[in-house]
Order: C-alpha cells, then sequence, then structure tokens
C-alpha cells in the first residue's frame, strides 16, 4: 500500500492538496470522489474479476485521502495531552472523526461530538434533540464514517439503525432510520471505502448491509446460514444446518439464480415475496423454528478485501463474509470459548483479525490460509470488550474489558502475558476505545461507563513491563545462589557455545530465539545456580563440621584435639587453631594426648591449605596467625612421613592416649604456644609467673624443643612445601616463614624462663570476646561447640540470654541441613533451661480413658465423655494428677508416695482385689 | 568465588520475576510472566521439574516457601490481584486457598517465622499489605493494613523470630510471647516497620527513610547469632542501605550505605548466616558483599549473570564475541 501511495497517487495527491488545505472541499464533493469508482452496487453485484482488481487502487485511495489528512494536518492537531472530560451520562462507544479533531460519544442518554482540542474536550454538539427521548436514540454503537466526516451511523438499543448527517441545516442531523433488526444492535460499522455502504450486527443474530441511498438492507446475512457449499471450511462446533434454514437457502439461491446479480434489491424483493414478509426479508422467515439465532457481537469490513466482512458471535464462532453472497458465509471457525465481543482488521495486514472474547483472550488469526490459524493468543485479565490495532506499531492493540478490569491495555501480541502499556484513568468500566488518528500510534480515546471521555497519551501510560521485576535472586541453604535474569540483557551470551567441560559446571541450556524475529519485546529469563565457596557463603563445610564434631564423652584435650583436626582437613585454618588453643588454655599439660595432636599438626602441615581464609583476622588476628605459622613450620619441620604413620592409627590412638603419656613434640607445641601467649600478655608480669606445680613440663620435653629448633628450616624444605600440590599459591606463607623461624630461638629461651601456665580464668575475656567474634562472623557453630565443650569453664563469662541465643540459632541451622542427631545432640549437651527443654516440647502423650477405652482430651484425669476420674489413688481416693504408679497384675494403683508407703505394710492390693501386687 | 553449578532450563515463556530455594535448599520454585509457577528439583545439581502450577492469569510476580512444619507449601502472587496458597498432597501439587483481597497487582508474599503459625504477608500495588493467618480446617484469616504505602508496595519481609532474650523470659513450657515484626518497601521510597499490637492490630512502629525513589526489595537478615537486628533495602534509585538496630528497646535504626549502583536495584538476599548479602541489579549482575572488620561493607565477589568464573574458556569466548 505505501508504494501505490508514491507512485499511482502522487498525480491525484498533487491536485488535491491545494484544495484540502483550504478546506474547500464540500462533504458532498468528498463523498462524490470517493464514489468515483462506481457506484457501490456495481461491484456489488458485478462479480467480475475486474471488479476484484479494482480494489486495492480503490481502497488505496482512500487510505491516501487519509495520509494526506495527516501530513496536512501535521503536528498542529494531533498534539494533546493526558486529559478527560465529564459527560453527563454513562458512554457506551466512542467514535472518532477521519480529521481526528472531533469524537463523537454515545450512550444510553448521551450523544454528543466534543471537539478535541490541545488542551481540554470541547462540546461541539448535542445530537439528542427532541423534547421526548426516542428510543432510537439509546445508543449501543456509534461509528463515524472515515471518508465523510459529515456521516455518522448510530445502532440503538432496539434495534433500530440510525445515520446522521451532520451537513443538515437543521437542528435535528438524524438522517435515515432503519428498523429491520428485533432486538439491540450490536455494532455497525461503515464500508472504509465506500460512502454509502453500512453493516449492522444485531442481537438478534442478523447482519444486515445498508445502502444508504435506499430505504431498507441491501442484504440480509444470518448468522446459521452456515456452511451450506462445498467450499466451506467447516469446523467442528458449527451450529447444525436445519432443514427449514437450508431449504430456504437453497430458495435463495434460486433467487440469485434467475437475476443474475443485477439488483440486489430485487434478490431481496424476492427472498421477500417468496415468504410473504414484508419488514424482515429473512429475518423472520428463520424465525423460531430455526433455533436459536447465535447473536451477533461485532462486524467489521475488512480494509484490504473490499468484499469481506467479519462478524464474531455469542456462541464463540466467527463468520468470514463476502458482501455478495448472503446466502452462506466464507468459512466460518471457532476462535473462542464463550462470546466473542469484538473483532479488529488489522489495518496494514491483510488477513490478521484480532478478536477477543469473554474466555479473557484475544487472539490474532491469520485469514489468508485456508484455514484460520491461530497466530497470537493474547490472555487478558478480564473479559475483553474490545480490541483495536494500534496505528503504525504492528503488533501493537489495545484492549479494554466490560467488566471487573477498568483498564486499557496495549498489548504487544508476541507477549502474550504482560500488557506493554496500561491506561488507569477509569474508574468504571471502559466501554469504547479509539485511537485518534489512523496512522497516528499515540493518541487513545476512550469513553467509560464512569460517565468520562478520555484522551490517553501513550507516554503517559504505565507500563507494567517496565515495573516488572526482571530478576530473580535467592541465597540458597547451602551458600548456593540461585539467580534468574532477563535473557535479552545478556546479549553476549547469545552466540556462546555450550561448555562442557568440568562435570561440576554443566552444560549451558540456551533456548534458541527465533532469529526471523528478533524485537525488544520478547522476553525470556536465564536461570543459574551459582555455588559459592565458603568465603562466599557456602555452607558445605557447616554440615561437615557438625557431623564430625565431637561435643562431649572425652577428655576436654580430646575434644580439643579432635575438633581441631576436623577444622583443619575442612580448610578451616583459624577455627583449627583456636580449638588447639583453648586445649592449651583449658588442659593440663599432663594429660595432653600428644600422639594426637602429633597428627593434627602433622596434618595440617602436610594440607597445606592456604592459611588466608575467609575470615578477617580480626582483634586476634596477630596471634592467630603467627601461631598457624608457628605450627605449619613445625609440622612441616617434622617431616611428614614420619607423623602421617600415625595418622593412620588416629582412631585407635584416640581410644587409648590416656595411657599413652606426653609425648615430645606435643610438648614443643605447648611450649612454642605458651611463648606466643607470653608475648602477648608479657605487659602483664603479675599475670604471667602464677605458679602452677601441674603445669611443669616434663624435662625430657626439652632437648627435643631444640632438636626442632635445630631442625633447618632451610630453603630446601621450603622447596618441598612449594612442590606439594595443595599448598601452591601460597608463596606468601612460606615468604613469612622465615623470620617466625628465627623467632623459634626466641621462643625456646622464653619458654625456659615461662615453664608455667596462666590459669584458665585469665582467658575468661578472651575466650568470650572470641566467641563473640565467631558469632558476628556468622560462625554460631564455633560459638556454640565452644561452649558445650568448655562448659562450666566459660560458661559464667558469657549472659545467658546470648548462650542461648546461639543455642537456638544454631539448633535452628542444624535443622534446616536436616542434621537431626547433631541437632538433637545440642539440645541435650545444652545447660540452657529453655533450650534444652526443647526436646520435650513436641513430645506428646496420649491417654486413654481406664473406663471408656476412648482417648481424653482436654486434661489428662477426667474423662470428658464418662465425667469419670480415670485415675483414683487406691489409697486416699482421690484424682491422681501427677506420678500415677499401679500395678500391671490388678491395674489398680494410685500416688507414687501413697504405694509405696502401703506396700511396706502390705503385700495386698490397697484396693482390696486380693491381688498381691508387687512393687520394685 | 563463584561458579555456576546449575543453569536450569525452566522453559518459562516468558520473562522471569522471582526463584525461591525451600527451607532445605532442595527445591528452586520459578514464577514467570507467563502465569505459570514451576518446582525444581535441584538436588545435586539436578533440575528435575516436579510441578508446573497453572492458576494465575498474569504474571506471577513472586513465589514464598512456607516453613515444612506445616507440609509443603508454595504461596504466589500476581498482577491478576490474587494470592495463591499451593500444597502438595500425596506428590501432587494442588491449589488451596486463593485470596482475592487486593484491588490491585500483588507484588511480594513472604510466610511469617514458623513459630507464630502459617502467617502470609502479602503487599501489593494498591498501597495495602494483607496478613494471612491459617486458622485451621483450611480457613484463613485476613487481617489488612490499608494504605500501607502510597501507590504501592513492592517488597515485604519478617523480621526473625529468635530475638535475643525471647524465650528467657518465660518459664520453660510457656510458650514464648513473641513480637511479630516485619518490615515493607513500598513506591513512597520507604521501608516500614510494622508491628503486631497486643490487640492484634498491626501499627506501623518506624519510617526508615533513606532511599530517592521506589524501594524494590527488602530483607530482614537472619539473626544467626548476631546480636543486632538487620534490614537491607535496595531501591529504583540504585542504593542499597544496611540498616541496623543494636538496641531492642530503643528501636532506632541506622543507615549505612552498602554502595551505588548505576542502575536499579531489584533484590536483596542475605545468606543463611546473614554474614553476607547478594544484590542483584538492572546490570543483570549479582554481587556478593561482606561486612569487613571496620564495619564497611565490601564486594567479595562479582557474579556475572550466566557466567561467573565458570572456566576461562567461556570468558574468552565471550571477549571475543564482543
Amino acid at each position: 500500500m505505501g508504494k501505490k501511495r508514491t507512485t499511482s497517487g502522487e498525480g491525484r495527491e498533487r491536485q488535491r492538496l491545494p484544495a484540502r488545505r483550504f478546506r474547500t472541499t464540500s462533504p458532498a464533493a468528498l463523498r462524490a470522489d470517493s464514489v468515483d469508482g462506481g457506484s457501490l452496487l456495481a461491484p456489488l453485484l458485478g462479480l467480475t474479476d475486474r471488479a476484484f482488481s479494482d480494489c486495492p487502487d480503490l481502497a488505496d485511495g482512500a487510505m491516501e485521502k487519509m495520509s494526506r489528512v495527516t501530513t496536512a494536518l501535521g503536528g498542529s492537531v494531533l498534539t494533546g495531552r493526558t486529559m478527560h472530560c465529564h459527560l453527563d451520562a454513562p458512554a457506551n462507544a466512542i467514535s472518532v472523526c477521519r480529521d481526528a479533531a472531533q469524537v463523537v460519544v454515545a450512550g444510553r442518554s448521551i450523544f454528543k461530538i466534543y471537539a478535541i482540542e490541545e488542551e481540554q474536550f470541547v462540546e461541539k454538539l448535542n445530537l439528542r434533540v427532541g423534547r421526548k427521548p426516542s428510543l432510537n436514540l439509546s445508543c449501543a454503537d456509534v461509528v463515524w464514517h472515515q471518508m465523510d466526516e459529515n456521516l455518522l451511523a448510530t445502532a440503538a438499543t432496539n434495534g433500530v439503525v440510525v445515520t446522521w448527517n451532520l451537513g443538515r441545516p437543521s437542528r435535528n442531523k438524524q438522517d435515515q432510520l432503519f428498523t429491520e433488526h428485533k432486538r439491540t444492535v450490536n455494532k455497525v460499522c461503515f464500508h472504509p471505502t465506500e460512502a454509502h455502504v453500512l453493516l449492522s450486527g444485531s442481537q438478534d443474530g442478523f447482519m444486515k448491509c445498508f445502502d444508504l441511498r435506499r430505504k431498507d438492507s441491501v442484504s440480509t446475512f444470518s448468522g446459521e446460514a452456515t456452511e451450506a457449499g462445498p467450499r466451506e471450511w467447516a469446523m467442528a462446533g458449527c451450529v447444525p444446518i436445519l432443514p427449514v434454514l437450508s431449504c430456504r437457502i437453497l430458495r435463495l439461491h434460486h433467487s440469485f439464480a434467475h437475476g443474475p446479480m443485477q439488483d440486489a434489491e430485487s434478490t431481496a424483493n424476492d427472498a421477500r415475496e417468496s415468504w410473504g414478509c414484508p419488514l424482515y426479508p429473512l429475518g423472520l422467515c428463520s424465525g423460531p423454528q430455526a433455533g436459536q439465532s447465535e447473536s451477533v457481537r461485532d462486524v467489521q469490513f475488512s480494509i484490504r478485501d473490499y468484499f469481506t466482512f467479519a462478524s464474531t458471535f455469542e456462541n464463540g464462532n466467527v463468520q468470514l463474509w463476502d458482501i455478495r453472497r448472503p446466502d452462506r458465509c466464507e468459512r466460518m471457525f471457532t476462535a473462542h470459548n464463550g462470546p466473542v465481543f469484538c473483532c479488529d482488521w488489522h489495518p496494514e495486514d491483510r488477513g490478521w483479525l484480532a478478536t477477543g472474547g469473554r474466555d479473557k483472550m484475544v487472539k490474532v488469526w491469520d485469514m489468508t490460509t485456508h484455514r484460520a490459524k491461530e497466530m497470537h493468543c493474547v490472555q487478558t485479565i478480564a473479559s475483553v470488550a474490545r480490541v483495536k490495532w494500534r496505528p503504525e506499531c504492528r503488533h501493537h492493540l489495545a484492549t479494554c474489558s466490560m467488566m471487573v478490569d477498568h483498564n486499557i491495555y496495549v498489548w504487544d501480541v508476541r507477549r502474550p502475558f504482560v500488557p506493554a502499556a496500561m491506561f488507569e484513568e477509569h474508574r468504571d468500566v471502559t466501554t469504547g476505545i479509539a485511537w485518534r488518528h489512523p496512522h497516528d500510534p499515540s493518541f487513545l480515546l476512550s469513553g467509560s461507563k464512569d460517565s468520562s471521555l478520555c484522551q490517553h497519551l501513550f507516554r503517559d501510560a504505565s507500563q507494567p513491563v517496565e515495573r516488572a521485576n526482571p530478576e530473580g535472586l535467592c541465597y540458597g541453604l547451602f551458600g548456593d545462589l540461585a539467580f534468574a535474569a532477563k535473557e535479552s540483557l545478556v546479549a553476549a551470551e547469545s552466540g556462546r557455545k555450550p561448555y562442557t567441560g568440568d562435570r561440576r559446571h554443566p552444560i549451558f541450556f540456551k533456548r534458541k530465539l527465533d532469529p526471523a524475529e528478533p524485537f525488544a519485546g520478547l522476553a525470556s529469563s536465564a536461570l543459574s545456580v551459582f555455588e559459592t565457596e565458603p568465603g562466599g557463603g557456602g555452607m558445605r563445610w557447616f554440615v561437615d563440621t557438625a557431623e564430625r564434631y565431637a561435643l562431649a564423652g572425652r577428655p576436654l584435650a580430646e575434644l580439643c584435639d579432635h575438633n581441631a583436626k576436623v577444622a583443619r582437613e575442612l580448610g578451616r585454618n583459624q577455627v583449627a587453631q583456636t580449638w588447639t588453643m583453648l586445649r592449651i588454655i583449658y588442659c593440663s599439660p599432663g594429660l595432653v594426648p600428644t600422639a594426637n595432636l602429633n597428627h593434627s599438626v602433622g596434618k595440617g602441615g602436610s594440607c597445606g591449605l592456604p592459611l588466608m581464609n575467609s575470615f578477617n583476622l580480626k582483634d586476634m588476628a596477630p596471634g592467630l596467625g603467627s601461631e598457624t605459622r608457628l605450627d605449619r613450620s613445625k609440622g612441616d619441620a617434622r617431616s611428614d612421613t614420619v607423623l602421617l604413620d600415625s595418622s593412620a592409627t588416629l582412631i585407635t590412638n584416640e581410644d587409648n592416649e590416656e595411657t599413652e603419656g606426653s609425648d615430645v613434640p606435643a610438648d614443643y607445641l605447648l611450649g612454642d604456644v605458651e611463648g606466643e601467649e607470653d608475648e602477648l600478655y608479657l605487659l602483664d608480669p603479675e599475670h604471667a609467673h602464677p605458679e602452677d606445680p601441674e603445669c611443669v613440663l616434663p624435662q625430657e620435653a626439652f632437648p627435643l624443643r631444640h632438636e626442632i629448633v635445630d631442625t633447618p628450616p632451610g630453603p630446601e624444605h621450603l622447596q618441598d612445601k612449594a612442590d606439594s600440590p595443595h599448598v601452591s599459591g601460597s608463596e606468601a606463607d612460606v615468604a613469612s616463614l622465615a623470620p617466625v623461624d628465627s623467632s623459634f630461638s626466641l621462643l625456646s629461651v622464653s619458654h625456659a624462663l615461662y615453664d608455667s601456665r596462666l590459669p584458665p580464668d585469665f582467658f575468661g575475656v578472651l575466650v568470650r570476646d572470641m566467641l563473640h567474634f565467631y558469632a558476628e562472623q556468622g560462625d554460631v557453630q564455633m560459638a556454640v561447640s565452644v561452649l558445650i565443650v568448655l562448659g562450666e569453664r566459660v560458661r559464667k563469662d558469657i549472659d545467658e540470654q546470648t548462650q542461648e541465643h546461639w543455642y537456638t540459632s544454631y539448633i535452628d541451622l542444624l535443622q534446616r541441613f536436616r542434621l537431626w542427631n547433631v541437632s538433637n545432640e545440642v539440645v541435650k549437651l545444652s545447660t540452657s533451661r529453655a533450650v534444652s527443654c526443647l526436646n520435650q516440647a513436641s513430645t506428646t502423650l496420649h491417654v486413654n480413658c481406664s473406663h471408656c477405652k476412648r482417648p481424653m482430651s482436654s486434661r489428662g484425669w477426667v474423662c470428658d465423655r464418662c465425667h469419670r476420674c480415670a485415675s483414683m489413688c487406691a489409697v486416699c481416693h482421690h484424682v491422681v494428677k501427677g506420678l500415677f504408679v499401679w500395678c500391671q497384675g490388678c491395674s489398680h494403683g494410685g500416688h507414687l508416695q501413697h504405694i509405696m508407703k502401703w506396700l511396706e505394710g502390705s503385700s495386698h492390693c490397697p484396693a482390696g482385689c486380693g491381688h498381691l501386687c508387687e512393687y520394685s | 568465588m563463584v561458579s555456576v553449578i546449575n543453569t536450569v532450563d525452566t522453559s518459562h515463556e516468558d520473562m522471569i520475576h522471582d526463584a525461591q530455594m525451600d527451607y532445605y535448599g532442595t527445591r528452586l520454585a520459578t514464577c514467570s510472566s507467563d502465569r505459570s509457577v514451576k518446582i525444581f528439583d535441584v538436588r545435586n545439581g539436578g533440575q528435575i521439574l516436579i510441578a508446573d502450577l497453572r492458576g494465575h492469569e498474569g504474571p506471577v510476580w513472586q513465589v514464598a516457601w512456607a516453613h515444612p512444619m506445616y507440609g509443603n507449601i508454595l504461596a504466589s502472587c500476581s498482577y491478576d490481584r490474587k494470592v495463591i496458597i499451593w500444597r502438595e498432597e500425596n506428590g501432587t501439587w494442588e491449589k488451596s486457598h486463593e485470596h482475592a483481597g487486593h484491588d490491585s497487582s500483588v507484588n511480594s508474599v513472604c510466610w511469617a517465622p514458623h513459630d507464630y503459625g502459617l502467617i502470609l504477608a502479602c503487599g501489593s500495588s494498591d498501597g495495602a499489605i494483607s496478613l494471612l493467618t491459617y486458622t485451621g480446617e483450611g480457613q484463613w484469616e485476613v487481617k489488612k493494613i490499608n494504605n500501607a504505602h502510597t501507590i504501592g508496595c513492592n517488597a515485604v519481609s519478617w523480621a526473625p523470630a529468635v530475638v535475643p532474650g525471647s524465650l528467657i523470659d518465660h518459664p520453660s513450657g510457656q510458650k514464648p510471647n513473641y513480637i511479630k515484626r516485619f518490615a515493607s518497601g513500598g513506591c513512597d521510597n520507604l521501608i516500614k516497620l510494622w508491628k503486631e499490637e497486643e490487640d492484634g492490630q498491626w501499627k506501623e512502629e518506624q519510617k526508615l527513610e533513606a532511599h530517592s525513589d521506589w524501594v524494590r526489595d527488602v530483607a530482614w537478615a537472619p539473626s544467626i547469632g548476631l546480636p543486632t537486628s538487620t534490614i537491607a533495602g535496595c531501591s529504583q534509585d540504585g542504593r542499597v542501605f544496611i540498616w541496623t538496630c543494636d538496641d531492642a528497646s530503643s528501636n532506632t535504626w541506622s543507615p549505612k550505605l552498602l554502595h551505588k549502583f548505576n542502575d536499579v536495584v531489584w533484590h536483596v538476599s542475605w545468606s543463611i548466616t546473614a554474614n553476607i548479602l547478594a544484590v542483584s541489579g538492572g546490570d543483570n549482575k549479582v554481587t556478593l558483599w561482606k561486612e569487613s572488620v571496620d564495619g564497611q561493607w565490601v564486594c567479595i565477589s562479582d557474579v556475572n549473570k550466566g557466567q561467573g568464573s565458570v572456566s576461562a574458556s567461556v570468558t574468552e569466548g565471550q571477549q571475543n564475541e564482543q
């Protein structure tokens, strides 16, 4: 069409332009213009090929004029803003004049024309004239001719179709009155290019085509006159053809046949005569016996196919008609489940028809194929009352609903779930929508039951898509991160090849976008699950640690060592070090389970996990850092080969380490650490020197200690370490070993000076701070574990409330990770009353009444049903509310105290049953 | 730091708006504009579609898992103004309740801590927040806070039930008297804190003012061992604030700017131990943040959607394309 406009239309355009500009062309002249291709009836009746081939030209001619109007109007008229004006009454329909400067609003008690000015609507004309309001003025629909700005048609609720000529000099502009429909006319529609052709669709099930130059309809189309010919593409669910109907159709065929399409009126007359029905040529004949005629909800002339119109029905069908063949529809298909309220032909795409139904869907059909093909389906929130394609936007259409929802939506049909834009101005149901100009996509007019007329600016529309959250994010339990994001944002991804390297990272799934139709409206999301490492919130360590930690049942030192080992094996060196320190602080050296410690030290060295773990070394950092280094250097110094042997027999070692006595390397460690502690607390000499005979180290320790210091921490050893696959990347640590090593000698000296231990109490504050530190770091596990392991040693330093909070947090976490056993153990070991009662919280005892054997619901001692006290004491004859002891032989019993007392004196049952009760 | 372990092929037909893992981290629920809610089994890096829940008539904005002690329950909220509560019975998911008490799109749903019972908070574009409480036998009691946020409420998040000292004040066996609180964020640029009064009415307790545009998400940090209450809020203005309240009694909250991003920040999500905050923004990136020793928030990781630090080869490939 666009091409045509530039070629054939050019000449005409130039000729007409001045006239249009000065607006001298009278409406009459315009009408003559459009009809110059011949009168309506010529093409209507002349079923020639020529007629077909002429049509596009004709249509183009008409469209040309409109586009010219746009240019002629320029920006002068189509400026405006979002605005609304109050109407006197609810509107049922609106229609825009072709110059886009005026809009007509029609309703049950309103029929007015408003001028659309820049800032406001101005009432131009009230078409409801006359003293007594006629039902003819109760409009269900209104349409403004798109070629003749003086011509309007309304559909009345009483079945009358009225045309209006604004050019009439009198106040009453009513032109013609067609009273052919029996019931409400739902829709009127002008032919897009023919000035005189008007189509109506009514609740009575008929569509009528009027030539405005005649007094009555030219042809009538029945919603039921379907599927007669062999050419029909029947779809399941069509209305069955009743005999009467087919008979009528046959007659019609006959009448058409005898006068080969000379005059439509004569045809109609024929029909009328043959059934003897003057007023409703076809309507009455099909009458009641023809079954329920399906109400016509919408009729629309095709914009591109001259003879074609579409009609929609309450039973969900859509019919396609050739205006020359009133006997039967060209095709019919079921488009919706339930009534189809509206349809609209695409302004550019020939054969695209949008339909909207009560089933809340808008469907776009391709009618060019043999079988109507559903191209798109948009699901709206409420039933669809009106649908209008948006000009200049190929995939956009506007919809409004007839109930529930008052908003107007503009959809991109390719994105069927989210409206592209939304107008929320109306307070009641929107009844009419119209794009202001057929070539302008930004102005939408609407009328509503809330008695207002609105002009919406697309720019001002709210865009649900924009408001919608395009991303989903969730931290999973194990620190994995689920992240969904809009795919179009990640353009770089489009060409990525699937990655199939590591099994841990499965293939990327990519949904292929259709390259034929790349557009911005489409949205899809990619959802990925990420794994984070411990520092990033990964929680594997938590589970492992929880499962492997030993919290009770062994000597403190052993527990500490075990836990230190666990932590070390999981690469949590700081935690491991803390455990080691705790052991040192709280255990007397005589009890040090050395073999185990050896092992853990050696292990630490051999694992060689990177020193820098996730935790920021806070206040304890200097001490810990150097300790770790110390530790490692020792582990390294003692060649792993020796110590790894013991790791193999770790379990057995643990079992009998008590008996193993102190071993040399452990003492080294102790010595070292004490040295460290001394360094830390040297400022406090009073505390630094309390004598504690128990802590005196065995003499044998010293020579060996020197041995380790003497062990050259030389380069070849460091080399060793670097070669180890585990330690790669800890160059910095390796480098830092040197100064530590040098401090060894110092330490060994200082050790000789401080061979005594500080009392554990001294560390109370430090340990407390440490626990708080761990808890704040999110490692409440450490806090609780230490709390349990150390028990009374630290409990007094930490307030009850905090302890309880740690406990409950930790238990919560454990349960989340389904570590029920650990959780139970923690509850059991906890010293907080509130926590330990958790284990009893969900324990239920079900008690049945001893008399009626039914469950006792509310209280444990009175049966609700037999109203007897279930458990009477056989001695005192009172109800037992606490412990009830009973003889399993005779089932008599009572208060524990009473029975015990009774049985001291007698072996017979206190109830007097003669049973010899035994109490054990 | 971060690597992709699983890319879930959701076969959603439109944008995904939310993804939530369940309490045990084994299932992933997603919801999309295509009106569907899908549940995947993601154990061991798998992705098995368990359920495809259809019932909404508009885009589904958010989903929320209830605590497993009440069974397998999922709540979803949608543009269609409805909240649907889904329940799994004998392996099949079915709609168990539908709440249609809002006049506009429902943007957010969040289950209260399980200690309170089954309570769901829903924030809607109509500005109201409704609270659905399960009263047994399929009945839900509705309380509504009207006009909670003008223009609309975008997010709701409950305070953890475990508040220090909440158990200690009461003799064992007696049910502790929890103070129910939640936070909400809305189009009035505010984060509001709500508290249930003794008469069961909800009252605005606090207004947190810092953002200059719509608040998109709020996340109350789980209180795992932490002595303070912490709320993260993110906004259209690109800023993420961390609000902390050291003293529950004084109820004074102080904001700290985590970062100003160049684009909208859509989501904030706390790690389970509340020490790491994941932030996702309009630039399609997820960043992980952690509070450093000196109290500053530092970015510890950058996740570019779909790649992470998967492998050098992939990254190179991408660079070549660009």
